[in-house]
């Protein structure tokens, strides 16, 4: 009935064929690119204006109906999942480039402009926006802001809260707020900083601004093949004492590779245990210089083999087959799960060989490919759910491996985000009061809880509850905490 | 730095100590690093207690390897920086006021920076985790060791900047660079106009210098990395100023970092003088420069500016017989440089005769939001009540 309402009030609001609620149209929304989890919305809207935004929202605040914002659905963390008895808010709709300022290296966009079409409207002034999550052909900078994305080059650039400096956003009351701004400094909280990352839960962006990088001078890339992943952390460990700060290093072990070249015959060695991709960008002679003492450091740590790109062509073929390496596990293993984790880089070794251990008892195959400049992990636990049970296994195998992560002083999530998905392995990172104050700064903004209900934090309804006797924090066997 | 006559202070030594001040003081709390910037934002309302950070000057872990330093909040950055540099690290930021023991807490809270924050950011970048005591003794971590992290709300930037309104921060980790193995500075004589012009054009060029500012008539240039590579970007620049009809003059070793120390202490200022800070698009660089002189030459007032010209930040300090001329300065600097879409604030100076920040001139559109926040996390108002923006 409320619903019914909404619905017509929505209808008067937004233009005709912008309110979908027929069923089967519903049903192509009911789930992002985490697809293990599907809930059909109770209405689509797709506005075409901040105002339009702002009066969905309103008309739900008013209803006490929950709403969720999606971009391009392409989030692995079941950020953008639907709320069944919730409007989703899908900003497709919204992207233009609304201002393009070359001088101060600013950009305006909505936010169903995708990541490479920032870059794209000013390579011509060589200029570039640096994030580059792998999805960033299709991804929005909407979905960006909501998840704080990173990609290969956050090493040396940093993630979306380090590129966007203002934000337009509709808060969970309806009204439209300017967050951060193009000059430096703002005066006041950095709400900004609170709401990129925030995955929706604080409410929805309507305008960005991003600020952009000059293109480097120079872009040098290598790949180094080693024995195993091992010796290619020690190459990684040595680069990083040497005083490089490279624009990436991404590793990929055996059964990564062998994905890759499947899908992409990018041109890694399949008889190499790890690969090591190694990219340097910056001025001619400063990239030079440290381009030859990264080979240097790789061939002492073992390399048995190097191949630096010869051309942009090449450079493009290694990170075609490196960005393919989720989708590409398609050829290994009927179906997998894509898992993201965060270590400190020094326990790599010691973290793989457990991991592998895990993977072992379970009966099933893990593939790696990292960031591993920063140790962001991502294991693919491989599985076939035509087995019986086999998903269960890979399922609570691949919550092990984040748990694995926090145990040694890392993170449940490097860049996917936590979403549904990991909501419920919060408690393992943060002891109650770190999401008790979280969840008082969320009620600042949203203190009814409409705005992406259920993602984050953990609920009892998702998570269960969780009684029963005092059991000492991970984080504090792990000693990294203390309990007052 | 304000007297603390007839003020409480507390001076904790490990988190329960803190947590227990915070939660068991009653009144209203002043949190205090070395007191360089207590003059930051308004005057607090009240105080009823200071909470020092002193005995919270610990670096609780330096994994090398993973580039991540664990810091209490009351430990003076310079000895950080000392600490790191066997190593051959550092925590990438130079803000003013160091060498008088400015703390690594301290800075965080106020969100200072120096000439490097052009390449390097402000801790807003560098910290990537807190801890904080909240007024009601909630003793609350954001972030985390590992810089690549994106799980829960980024706390870490909220409480940067927030000039001890919202909690008391105890720890912060933070990530490291490598110390830069060559540095070199060139200074080409410049007057504002030319300066503007060099630093855009600088920063579309192939030259990525770590520092640009404009002040003491000339744009100073840092390079900083590989020697080779410094030298070739030193050649790019001289023969960018050449272009643009100016010279250049090349320094190093202890020359260059004496230039650097007077270029970055231009910004805190000196007792006596009245500083105030605008924050414009790098291109309004000139216009800032001409708004500040013709504010200063009406009001029959000093004026100095120190620029970070790449990044638009300027620092302008003011000096008169009588105060009230400053303060009309500032005033009408502030209403010049909001019609170039910049904002002034006051950061050091007659604080009863001018506020810190002119709600008029720069409406804050999240000002009910930023309330909301504080009323949630610090529901009596008992951190610094009324220092921060709109009263917060």
């Amino acid at each position: 009935m409320a619903l019914d309402d909404l619905r017509r009030e929505l209808c008067r609001a937004l233009d005709t064929g912008a309110v979908l609620s027929d069923p089967a149209q519903l049903a192509t929304y009911e789930c992002d690119g985490l697809t293990g989890y599907r809930v059909v919305p109770a209405l689509v809207v797709l506005p075409a204006s901040t105002s339009q935004v702002a009066a969905t929202v309103l008309a739900c605040a008013r209803r006490g109906v929950p709403f969720v914002a999606r971009g391009a659905g392409t989030g692995l963390s079941g950020g953008a999942l639907p709320h069944a008895e919730g409007v989703l808010i899908v900003l497709s709709r919204m992207r233009r480039i609304l201002d393009i300022d070359v001088a101060n290296q600013r950009m305006v966009v909505e936010p169903g402009v995708t990541n490479a079409e920032i870059t794209r409207a000013v390579a011509a002034y060589g200029l570039y926006y640096a994030p580059d999550p792998s999805s960033q052909i299709v991804c929005t900078i909407g979905g960006n802001v909501a998840e704080n994305s990173g990609g290969a080059h956050c090493l040396k650039y940093g993630f979306t809260t380090n590129h966007v400096v203002a934000l337009e956003v509709v808060a969970p009351d309806g009204s439209v707020v300017d967050l951060g701004a193009p000059t430096l400094d703002p005066p006041g909280y950095d709400l900004r900083g609170v709401f990129v990352g925030a995955e929706g839960t604080l409410g929805v962006a309507t305008k960005v601004t991003v600020r952009l990088l000059r293109t480097p001078e120079a872009v040098r890339t290598l790949v180094a093949d080693f024995a195993s992943p091992a010796q290619a952390g020690d190459a990684v460990s040595g680069v990083i004492a040497a005083g490089i700060v490279p624009a990436a290093v991404e590793m990929l072990d055996a059964l990564a590779i062998a994905a890759c070249e499947e899908a992409t015959g990018a041109g890694y060695s399949r008889d190499a245990g790890a690969a090591l991709v190694v990219e340097l960008d910056g001025p001619q002679a400063e990239v030079a210089a440290e381009f030859d003492a990264v080979e240097r450091i790789c061939r002492d740590a073992g390399a048995s083999h190097i191949r630096v790109a010869a051309d942009d062509t090449e450079r493009a073929l290694i990170w075609r087959g490196r960005k393919a390496a989720f989708a590409a596990m398609g050829r290994l293993s009927p179906d997998y799960f894509v898992q993201d984790g965060v270590i400190p880089r020094m326990r790599l070794g010691e973290v793989l060989a457990r991991m592998a251990e895990m993977a072992g008892e379970q009966g099933l195959r893990v593939a790696n490919v990292f960031h591993a400049g920063d140790g962001n992990l991502h294991p693919l636990v491989l599985y076939d759910a035509s087995r019986s049970g086999e998903a269960e296994r890979a399922e609570r195998l691949a919550t092990a491996i984040v748990e694995l992560c926090v145990e040694v002083g890392g993170s449940i999530t490097g860049e996917h985000g936590v979403g549904t998905d990991k909501a419920c392995s919060m408690p393992k990172m943060f002891s109650e009061a770190d999401l008790a104050v979280m969840a008082r700064v969320r009620a600042g903004f949203d203190p009814h809880g409409l705005a992406n209900p259920g993602k984050v934090f953990p609920t009892p309804r998702l998570c269960g509850e969780r009684p029963g006797p005092y059991k000492p924090h991970p984080l504090e066997l792990a000693g990294v905490v203390e309990r007052l | 730095m304000r007297a603390d006559v007839g003020v409480r202070v507390l001076r904790p030594t490990d988190l329960r100590e803190a947590r227990d001040a915070v939660r068991d003081t009653p009144g209203a709390l002043l949190f205090r690093g070395a007191g360089t910037k207590q003059d930051w934002g308004t005057a607090p309302e009240s105080t009823d207690a200071v909470i020092d950070t002193a005995g919270l000057d610990q670096l609780v872990d330096h994994s090398a390897g993973d580039m991540v330093a664990i810091v209490g909040a009351g430990m003076p950055l310079s000895r950080l920086q000392e600490a790191l540099a066997p190593a051959g690290q550092w925590l990438a930021i130079d803000p003013p006021l160091a060498a008088d023991g400015a703390t690594v807490g301290g800075v965080f809270a106020a969100n200072d920076a120096g000439p490097r924050r052009l390449r390097y950011g402000t801790l807003r970048d560098l910290a990537i985790g807190v801890t904080v005591v909240l007024a009601d003794g909630e003793v609350a971590r954001s972030g985390g060791r590992v810089v690549k992290n994106v799980a829960g709300f980024d706390l870490v930037r909220l409480l940067c900047g927030s000039l001890g309104t919202l909690g008391l921060v105890t720890e912060v980790i933070v990530r490291l660079h490598p110390l830069p193995e060559t540095s070199l500075t060139l200074r080409i004589p410049a007057d504002p106009a030319l300066a503007t012009d060099l630093a855009l054009a600088l920063a579309h060029s192939v030259v990525e210098p770590s520092a640009m500012d404009a002040a003491e008539g000339g744009l100073w240039v840092r390079l900083e990395g590989r020697a080779a590579g410094v030298n070739a970007q030193a050649d790019a620049v001289a023969a960018l100023a050449g272009d643009l009809g100016a010279g250049c003059q090349r320094l190093d070793g202890d020359d260059e970092a004496a230039a650097w120390r007077r270029l970055r202490e231009a910004h805190a200022g000196q007792p006596g003088e009245t500083v105030a800070r605008a924050a414009a698009l790098p291109d309004r660089g000139a216009a800032v420069t001409v708004a500040l002189d013709a504010a200063a030459g009406a009001a029959g007032v000093r004026a100095e500016l120190a620029s970070h010209a790449a990044l638009g930040l300027h620092t302008a300090r003011l000096t008169a017989e009588n105060p009230v001329a400053c303060a009309a300065a500032v005033a009408d600097w502030r209403r010049r440089v909001s019609a170039l879409g910049g904002t002034v604030v006051l950061r050091r100076g007659p604080h009863d005769l001018d506020a810190w920040l002119d709600p008029e001139v720069t409406p804050l559109s999240a000002l009910t939001l930023m309330r909301a926040v504080k009323a949630q996390l610090d529901p009596d108002r008992r951190c610094a009540p009324g220092r921060f923006v709109g009263g917060i």
